[in-house]
């Protein structure tokens, strides 16, 4: 359960021109949020969550995650508090496909060393929480969108992160299994505790986050809290 | 005033001078007997034989003692050779490859036989300079072999006494230049009616320890020495 | 676990591109195999023939022979060495010999040759001579003076059986030695050296010829297995220490035998490196093709916490599993046919004038495999498939997350 807190991030490319593709910004989010970023696309969304997951560093300005000031951990140090502390899902090619979905889930924590028999147990668990135990030897290619995407979120919680980053994750899903990703995402969120902060450009999606944060031009333009109190933990 | 001979800067000609010597050492024909002892670290050996030799082409010899090897003869027809070897009873040929083996054990080799005369014939001479050998005034002679002549030496050096073309030394050269052996000719006196060395000595380099002494004797120069001596039957005369 | 099977899998995600290059190391490693087993084969059959027909395993002589062979330079001792030979492990046989050389001559002809004077029961355990008799019989004890030549010295001298041919030599004491010999037999050993320049007495009448007195000239030993010549030659020189003898090795004897061989393995290395360089091409592409198919999951397995270290690790498996499984495939192949070879031989009489040369009696090699060649062939390839990976590994590990994820 952590705190995240981001002061003066500001991140610029220079490729021909300058792209600023975040500028200043200042925002925290508490713990157990659920939080969405909205904006169009090439507002910053990608980078703030990529900046926030310790993927990319900002070039000014200094982010905290439950008091570790990521901006000045070293990279190797920083894929480690990845592994432990961060869950990633993609807006797509999220699992390895060579790997069944019960493999998929182990993959981190087996980085983690965690012995096979509470990977298996975790994995299991999570699978029937999310109703999901019936594909648990499925490959990728035999699952459709909306069962990978869900696989991928359960993948991302399965050591229990401080904060799962989703880089619009219902982009490619029909709005039915959209609405089934975001309900799960909701559930989890309210009976672990896990902040989810992610990023999307659907309407109905911003609907069904607690926060709203808006970008454009690498800014905030605005944050709207929906709901005044923030999921309780239920570790 | 007399002005000795070698006050004039004339030199002879280097091959007329080896001619002549050839001419004195061997005559047209020679006989005569010798004792050829052969030192080697590991023994020492003396044979007594006698020889005749018609100056260049054939040469007889047969050993006349000790009794091991009483009755062995060799016979040179030019370039040709063969023993008789009487404990056998039978001549033997001696072919081309072994033509470098040491003759009867000795420092001086069956192509040393056969080419006594060579040195006129397959040779190109140069005086190249003088030397004192043996307390004689000699010409130092250099001998090349020429291009296509069947010689197995690099160059011979030759020390000739200028009084009367007698050779005091003679040196053999491989063809890499490196000098095998050392013959000299010592005791010079009046023997056959005329000055020769009585006594020759080959000393080995390249075999350290190893040489054979030839004494003479009874030496007879340019007699008629019959046909019959160079044939194969005679060398198998009963001793 | 999980990473091995993950490595497996990535392998054959693309079926037909893995197969090629696994059937590539395959016949690669089983060329190497079987190539390598027909040159030792070869090798050991020339070291053989040359040991078996004259030279044996080791000599012994008095000191200074090899270097410059003299009758004067007998054993000191020939009993305390043939005590020493007998006290030998793994001694199959030895032959105290005369050696000298001479000049053989027939009406017809002369020829110089080596003399060695044996005592045939001695030698047989020894040479392979007595096999070779192809007129007449191998010598006798209690025979009459009489000589065993080869071939094509018998066509030299115009020498038949029951000819008699005269020798003649330098004795130890500087005389002339001569005698009459009979010839009893005609060999042919394959060694033109032999064949055209050697001739074989009882040794006691080369003795007398030599003017030897009871001296040996050689003791020629022959060792039930090669390998152990080195040892061998220290244990006799230990024994031998306070006598003036010298102890040699066959390849001390002739070291042109070695010489060869080691200029034949110096070749078959060179082979064996360009194929490597050949193999790791096709290897290099196959698995840096397969990581370029991947860039975007690699992206993912970085964001998600997956180490440099750990990206490595897992293309170098996928290398490990393409180079085990050719490996796997290659060895049996190779093994098989070498195994097959090894107890039916193969007919190589199209270079049959050139094996001749080298001192081989037949045409027919026979394969040999040892444990630690085939272990060196395979630990080598896979060590090579394993490096090759490398690159692409590395490669890999140094994908930056953000743009890996974006890629196409």
């Amino acid at each position: 359960m952590a705190q995240v807190d981001l002061e003066n991030v500001s991140r610029t490319y220079s490729d021909h021109v300058d792209v600023h593709a975040l500028r200043s910004v200042t925002l925290s989010l508490e713990p157990g949020s659920f939080v969405a970023v909205a904006g169009p696309s090439g507002s910053g969304k990608t980078t703030l969550l990529n900046i926030i997951g310790g993927l990319d560093r900002p070039d000014q300005g200094v982010v905290r995650i439950a008091n570790l000031n990521l901006t000045s951990t070293p990279p190797d140090q920083l894929a480690d508090f990845r592994l432990r502390h961060i869950g990633f899902v993609f807006q797509a090619y999220n699992l390895f496909p060579v790997l069944t979905a019960m493999e998929n889930l182990e993959f981190i924590p087996a980085l983690q060393g965690m012995p096979k028999a509470e990977r298996l147990r975790r994995a299991e668990t999570l699978l029937e929480m999310v109703g999901l135990a019936e594909i648990r030897d499925k490959r990728p290619n035999e699952m459709s969108g909306g069962q990978q995407q869900r696989v991928a979120v359960v993948r991302a919680i399965m050591t229990e992160p401080e904060i799962v980053l989703a880089d619009e994750p219902t982009a490619n899903l029909d709005s039915a299994s959209a609405s089934v990703l975001l309900d799960m995402m909701a559930e989890l969120n309210r009976q672990k505790g896990i902040t989810f902060l992610f990023s999307t450009h659907d309407p109905l999606v911003m609907e069904r986050a607690r926060r709203l944060i808006r970008l454009k031009d690498g800014a905030v333009v605005s944050d709207e809290n929906r709901d005044p109190e923030p999921a309780k933990a239920a570790r | 005033m007399l002005i000795s001979a070698s006050g004039y800067a004339a030199l002879p000609d280097a091959h007329e001078l080896v001619t002549k010597t050839d001419l004195a050492l061997r005559g047209k024909t020679q006989q005569g007997k010798a004792s050829m002892t052969v030192r080697t670290p590991d023994w020492e050996r003396t044979l007594e034989m006698e020889y005749w030799s018609v100056n260049p082409e054939k040469t007889f010899i047969l050993i006349t003692a000790p009794a091991k090897e009483a009755g062995t003869s060799t016979l040179r027809i030019g370039s040709n050779m063969w023993n008789y070897l009487p404990k056998v009873e039978r001549v033997i040929k001696i072919p081309p490859s072994l033509m470098l083996q040491p003759w009867m054990g000795s420092d001086f080799t069956n192509d040393d036989l056969v080419k006594e005369s060579s040195l006129v014939n397959d040779y190109t001479h140069e005086i190249v300079g003088e030397v004192v050998e043996g307390g004689d005034a000699c010409y130092q002679v250099l001998a090349t072999p020429k291009p296509d002549a069947p010689v197995v030496w690099g160059k011979l050096v030759l020390a000739i006494r200028k009084s009367d073309y007698l050779p005091r030394k003679e040196e053999f050269y491989d063809e890499k230049g490196e000098l095998r052996k050392v013959l000299t000719y010592e005791d010079i006196r009046k023997a056959g009616g005329r000055n020769c060395p009585m006594r020759w000595k080959m000393v080995s380099v390249t075999k350290p320890g190893h040489e054979t002494v030839l004494v003479y004797s009874d030496l007879k120069f340019d007699l008629k020495i019959p046909d019959r001596i160079f044939t194969q039957r005679n060398m198998k005369r009963p001793f | 676990m999980l990473f091995l099977s993950m490595a497996w899998r990535n392998v054959w995600r693309n079926r037909r591109r893995s197969l090629l290059t696994i059937v590539a190391i395959a016949l690669g490693l089983a060329f190497n195999i079987f190539m390598r087993a027909i040159g030792d084969g070869f090798h050991e059959q020339m070291v053989d023939n040359s040991v078996r027909s004259h030279i044996g395993h080791l000599q012994i002589h008095g000191g200074g022979y090899h270097d410059d062979p003299g009758l004067n330079k007998t054993l000191p001792s020939p009993d305390q060495v043939q005590r020493a030979i007998e006290r030998l492990p793994g001694v199959r046989g030895y032959s105290m010999r005369v050696l000298g050389d001479g000049l053989a001559s027939t009406a017809e002809n002369s020829a110089g040759v080596a003399i060695v004077g044996i005592d045939p029961q001695q030698e047989r355990t020894v040479t392979t001579i007595d096999h070779g008799v192809v007129k007449g019989e191998y010598l006798k004890p209690g025979q009459a003076r009489p000589i065993l030549i080869g071939d094509r010295l018998a066509i030299n001298l115009k020498a038949d059986l029951e000819d008699k041919v005269v020798l003649m030599v330098q004795a130890a004491d500087g005389s002339m030695g001569a005698d009459l010999f009979r010839v009893v037999g005609i060999f042919r050993s394959g060694s033109p050296e032999l064949d055209r320049g050697m001739v074989f007495l009882l040794r006691h009448d080369a003795q007398t010829l030599f003017s030897l007195d009871g001296r040996i000239t050689e003791a020629v030993v022959l060792l039930h297995s090669s390998l152990q010549v080195p040892t061998a030659q220290e244990v006799l020189k230990a024994a031998l220490t306070k006598q003036n003898v010298e102890v040699l090795t066959w390849y001390e004897v002739e070291p042109f035998l070695l010489q060869f061989i080691e200029l034949d393995d110096a070749f078959f290395y060179i082979i064996v490196v360009f194929f490597f360089v050949v193999i790791s091409i096709g290897i290099l592409n196959t698995i840096m093709m397969s990581v370029f198919e991947r860039v975007r999951e690699f992206g993912v397995m970085m964001a998600l916490g997956t180490k440099p270290r750990q990206i490595i690790k897992l293309v170098v498996e996928e290398a490990f599993v393409l180079g085990m499984t050719g490996v796997v495939i290659g060895c049996s192949i190779g093994v098989a046919a070498t195994l097959y070879y090894a107890s039916h031989g193969m007919n190589l009489s199209a270079w049959g004038e050139g094996a001749a040369a080298l001192g081989m009696t037949s045409t027919v090699v026979y394969t040999k495999l040892t444990a630690a060649n085939l272990l060196i062939s395979d630990s080598s390839v896979l060590a090579v498939v394993m490096l090759v990976g490398l690159y692409p590994a590395i490669y890999a590990s140094r994908l930056r997350p953000v743009e890996a994820i974006r890629h196409v």
